[in-house]
């Protein structure tokens, strides 16, 4: 729950708040930057101050010097439409998408008001990520979440929720364990900690990506599985090759930031154990959330990953066998 | 200290005393033996043997995550997506960065490879389903009786379990998987039989695994031409593997048995019965030329001494480095045939039909005296 003085984030921007007129309830004008006005950064500081209140920051106008854990939207701003989600406000329209998202299946997302391809994606509500997607407006989407007691994430309200990720008011939101300073610090043993939920999130709007009818049942897939546990056979079995386990735990694996795995169920604390045949590939194993230096929003330089070279990283780091 | 600036130090420091001269020049010599030896272990170790030996280069090259027509295994565009990527181009092997990848379709002269090039049969390209395999994604199925294997029997042994039990009418041929070639074919998905093989370590060829296996014909042994075949020689070539004792299921002709059954001699395929012995019913295939009906001595196979890479033959422990033709060399089905497709009917090597006793090659390139 947010806490600290009004002002610093009600008033801070001109015209943000502005005189009802009469009889009419009070509303906050410029709803489409207010999230982005809060959670950007005119400086390469992805944790900026509001009065007494820490706002990570999604969206840094230069160059940020640690993207927290969703990634940061300077990419897509910067670099263009395949480093990140172009979000109203901070980037263009898709040139080859438009506004449709990829994979997009109106049957398979759980929203009333489903996704408006005649409108851009937005922070929150029907057409974004955030907050009850039953709810167009994107203010209205989150609204009171901040100020909403956040504990337990159980998905049951948009605070709640993961990241106020709800879906909708009907089906509940993403679970997991958020850390607190949104991956700013983080390492193998602290970090936010996911679960399959958070791929049924990212289907609801690219279910073409997701759906079993669509990626295949089985291997061989017809593309890459998400939801899947990591399989516990074969080259998945030295998962994160680089960090071995210790000698005493030779059936674990050392979590890896570059390919972070969910959980079956939400833990009470972070771990950097990863274990196969429990632990699941989602889709954040590969992607950010928001933006990324690298195409397709990745984690790693996809063009880079060399098969059958002694390398590793990115792809090697579940695929183990393929950098041998 | 470079290696240059070292051996300059090494002989300064044995000149300094003429007394032990002797002594030292023995020790020198010792020296840069053990020397010479080191590096040249260093070299070996340097350039290994399986410097080929599986898919090297950018994940991106084969594979598309969430491609938006998706293909199994994330490929591009399957097995063809990657191995025929350019059928009316002119090249035979693409190479994408360190990716080189064989090419089963493509239109440059005289740069077929091992297999063939199922140009000649592909739909694309007036076909003459003749002279090829009908591959689906490549060609139609062919018409009965030809959408069964010739010499199709059900329920044989093969590496890894048994072949299937009849071909169904409507079952086109495929790449790989029970219904083609390549891979397991005990798993009827094709890409499943073949799955991880592309990236298994192959710098053994033993058939133990898909990836072990020659050009991941599973349970065959050879050794793979690393250009397959383009621009290969007499003594630099695929080696391909027979065995004349029919007891074991490693041979490249064993693999072609599998589904064209009654042409192998091999029991556990036709034997005897579908191909003879005292006399041939069918051309004899995994035969050694000391096995002819009459001896090799005197007869007219002695005149095949060198290889021919129009009418190869099969080794029991091939290295592809073979020039030598004698009385073991063995006779195999890619003697005659090519696997994939060829300019010519029934995918030989060589035109049948025409004008071979003038020219003295094709199959008088072992029946030598049939030509006279």
């Amino acid at each position: 729950m947010v806490v600290g003085d009004c002002d610093v984030c009600h008033s801070l921007y001109p015209g943000m708040m502005k005189a009802a007129a009469p009889g009419k309830p009070l509303r906050y004008v410029l709803q489409n930057s207010m999230c982005v006005s809060c959670h950007s950064n005119a400086d390469s500081n992805t944790i900026k101050m509001l009065g007494g209140a820490r706002v990570p920051v999604v969206y840094s106008r230069v160059k940020p010097d640690r993207p927290l854990s969703g990634g940061n939207f300077y990419y897509v701003k910067v670099f263009g439409d395949r480093r990140g989600h172009n979000v109203d406000g901070i980037a263009s329209p898709d040139a080859k998408n438009g506004f449709m998202p990829p994979g997009y299946d109106r049957s398979s997302d759980p929203s009333t008001i489903g996704f408006n391809d005649k409108k851009p994606l937005a922070c929150a509500g029907s057409n974004g990520c955030h907050g009850d997607r039953n709810i167009e407006n994107p203010f209205a989407a989150i609204l009171g979440a901040h100020h909403s007691n956040d504990f337990p994430v159980d998905g049951s309200t948009t605070a709640r929720s993961y990241r106020f990720l709800k879906r909708t008011a009907k089906v509940k939101g993403v679970t997991g364990l958020e850390d607190k300073d949104w991956g700013y610090s983080a390492s193998s043993k602290k970090h936010n900690e996911y679960t399959p939920s958070i791929n049924r999130f990212c289907a609801d709007c690219h279910s073409g990506l997701y759906r079993r009818d669509k990626i295949g049942r089985a291997s061989p897939w017809f593309r890459h599985p998400t939801g899947i546990v990591l399989p516990k056979r074969g080259e998945y079995l030295k998962y994160n090759p680089d960090v071995p386990p210790p000698p005493d735990k030779p059936d674990v694996r050392i979590y890896s930031l570059d390919a972070p795995v969910a959980r079956p169920e939400v833990p009470a604390v972070s771990s950097d154990e990863v274990r196969p045949g429990t632990d699941i590939v989602m889709c954040l194993s590969c992607h950010v959330a928001h933006g990324s230096p690298n195409e397709f929003m990745l984690r790693w330089d996809y063009d880079s990953i060399v098969a059958g070279e002694e390398g590793s990283g990115g792809c090697l780091i579940c695929h183990t066998g393929k950098g041998e | 200290m470079s290696y240059g600036q070292g051996r300059i130090a090494m002989g300064k420091g044995l000149r300094a005393k003429d007394g032990e001269r002797g002594v030292k020049w023995k020790d020198f010599h010792t020296l840069c033996s053990v020397f010479c030896a080191l590096c040249s272990v260093l070299l070996i170790l340097s350039f290994p043997s399986n410097i080929d030996a599986r898919v090297k280069g950018k994940c991106k090259n084969c594979h598309s995550m969430h491609a938006v027509k998706p293909y199994p295994v994330l490929t591009k565009g399957g097995c063809l997506g990657c191995h025929a990527q350019d059928p009316s181009g002119t090249r035979n092997i693409i190479i994408i960065g360190k990716t080189r990848i064989p090419q089963v379709i493509h239109h440059m002269d005289n740069g077929d490879l091992a297999g063939g090039n199922f140009y000649y049969v592909s739909d694309d390209f007036n076909p003459d389903y003749s002279k090829g395999h009908n591959v689906l994604g490549i060609s139609l199925q062919e018409q009965p009786p030809m959408d069964v294997p010739p010499g199709f029997m059900g329920n044989v042994v093969i590496p890894g379990g048994t072949g299937p039990a009849y071909w169904p009418q409507q079952q086109q041929l495929t790449c790989a998987g029970t219904w083609g070639c390549h891979g397991n074919r005990t798993i009827e998905n094709p890409y499943k039989s073949i799955y991880g093989a592309h990236h298994t370590d192959d710098s053994v060829i033993d058939g133990s695994t898909v990836g072990r296996s020659y050009r991941f014909l599973y349970g065959i042994k050879g050794k793979e031409h690393k250009n397959w075949e383009y621009q290969a020689t007499t003594d630099d070539h695929n080696g391909y593997k027979g065995d004349t004792s029919y007891s074991t299921m490693d041979t490249i002709s064993y693999l072609c048995g599998e589904c064209h059954t009654r042409f192998h001699p091999n029991p556990n395929l036709g034997g005897e019965t579908a191909v003879g012995d005292t006399v041939w019913l069918r051309h004899p295939t995994d035969i050694a030329f000391s096995s002819v009906h009459g001896g090799y001595a005197g007869s007219e196979f002695q005149a095949y001494t060198t290889y021919s890479l129009q009418a190869p033959v099969a080794y029991k422990n091939p290295t592809g480095r073979e020039s030598i033709v004698d009385m073991d060399s063995i006779i195999m089905c890619p003697s005659c045939h090519r696997a994939h497709a060829s300019p010519y009917q029934d995918m030989l090597r060589w035109d049948y039909t025409n004008s071979m006793l003038d020219r003295g090659d094709g199959c008088l390139t072992c029946h030598t005296r049939k030509g006279r």
